[in-house]
């Protein structure tokens, strides 16, 4: 984007757009950014963070059972180890499904998620549905995603309240004995490691 | 505050939709948006609890009919006039009318920013920094309280009782942080809570939980 802000505005442009667009260029033309800067960032966002950070941690904790004990022991360390830290990820915490318990996150006050794990935020994760209703029916969230838990599996909601980021760890699907661990982690969802879907 | 954002066991959303709604951003100006937010990080840091109480005082009508990223939007051109960088007579003429005082403050390329990111931000205090009041497996209650300004103790919690399954660790106190008032730092405990405690016989599953982080201030013995 042009930091010459003499020119015209696009006529189709219309409201939020507009006034973004005039914010970056006064910020532009006080040196406070760069538009390159903004390029970067929302580029590494969209494109390098994203949900295979935290499937490669999954799939190497369904195969090194070390490894999974010292993920859940000490997320932020274990997790660190490996590069995943970082802004809205300082204290990132991995829970494990079982037979027994499932987990589901939300963030109902605002949008709290893993972003060194799992990137930015589906906007559905973001939606006054999902932060409203999963509390108090995850249940039945988890059918608006076509998910129905045994009657004996008990949920648990974990609610992103203080700066503690949550990754659900999925249950390692039957009859994967024999793939690889690059495999396992093709296997691993997004939506799984939020716990609104079943690997 | 009691405010919309606050939205914990609220009805009449509607459904979740998963699909129509699996996106990112759904326009160009969100992501600059975004970019923007990040990038003044880089220049001149603020706190995200501060961010966060600027979309907390957005009228309620007015939270519930503005997109997402126009509520940041909303956040970031406040934070840049309260700290004297951006004028409102800027914003009006969509033009640069003054030169901010860069005194202090470094511009970061993206190469430079993405490393400040990668890094985060210090929340956490060693744990000897407090004395903790809760152990593990103790039954707290959680606060009353209906004061105007952030906090991270959500009303459908408020009054509550659950049991501490964890003691995170030392945090910086977001109701102070976001009033620039210091870190106060204090335990955060990951406490749970039964759904027939929080629902009643409303709860799809006796047996479900909810579990929440919450800094020491917001709880009391139960």
């Amino acid at each position: 984007m042009s930091d010459d802000h003499s020119h015209e505005h696009d006529p189709l442009e219309k409201g939020t757009a507009l006034r973004v667009r005039a914010l970056e260029e006064i910020l532009v033309a006080k040196g406070l950014v760069t538009s390159e800067a903004l390029d970067t960032v929302i580029s590494h966002y969209e494109n390098n963070v994203g949900p295979r950070n935290g499937a490669s941690v999954v799939a190497r904790a369904w195969v090194d059972a070390d490894f999974k004990a010292r993920l859940l022991a000490d997320g932020p360390d274990t997790l660190a180890s490996l590069g995943f830290k970082g802004f809205q990820g300082e204290h990132m915490r991995v829970i494990e499904n079982t037979p027994d318990v499932h987990n589901m996150v939300v963030c109902t006050l605002c949008s709290c998620y893993p972003w060194p794990l799992l990137g930015l935020p589906p906007a559905w994760f973001k939606s006054m549905a999902y932060r409203a209703r999963a509390v108090s029916e995850p249940r039945a969230v988890l059918a608006d995603f076509g998910v129905t838990l045994p009657a004996d599996t008990s949920v648990r909601v974990w609610d992103s309240t203080a700066e503690v980021r949550y990754l659900v760890m999925p249950m390692r699907p039957a009859g994967t004995d024999a793939l690889t661990e690059a495999e396992l982690a093709a296997l691993v969802t997004r939506d799984g490691m939020i716990g609104t879907a079943l690997v | 505050m009691d405010g919309i954002h606050d939205m914990g066991g609220m009805q009449g959303f509607g459904p979740v939709r998963p699909v129509e709604e699996d996106y990112k951003f759904s326009a160009d100006w969100q992501r600059r948006v975004f970019g923007l937010t990040q990038a003044l990080a880089g220049v001149t840091p603020f706190n995200v609890d501060e961010f966060r109480r600027e979309i907390e005082r957005i009228p309620p009508a007015d939270y519930l009919n503005t997109h997402y990223f126009e509520k940041w939007l909303i956040a970031l051109e406040w934070f840049l006039q309260d700290r004297g960088l951006v004028s409102a007579d800027e914003l009006a003429a969509s033009a640069k009318l003054f030169d901010a005082d860069m005194a202090g403050r470094e511009p970061v390329d993206g190469a430079a920013l993405i490393a400040i990111l990668g890094e985060g931000v210090e929340l956490e205090f060693p744990r000897e920094t407090a004395v903790p009041a809760f152990a593990e497996g103790a039954a707290v209650r959680v606060k009353p309280r209906h004061d105007a300004g952030h906090n991270r103790s959500p009303r459908y919690l408020r009054g509550r009782t659950g049991n501490i399954v964890a003691d995170v660790g030392v945090f910086q106190f977001p109701d102070t942080v976001a009033e620039n008032l210091g870190a106060n730092p204090q335990h955060l405990y990951t406490v749970s809570f039964a759904a027939a405690d929080l629902w009643g016989a409303d709860a799809e599953s006796a047996g479900d939980e909810v579990l929440a982080d919450l800094m020491e201030s917001y709880l009391e013995p139960a």
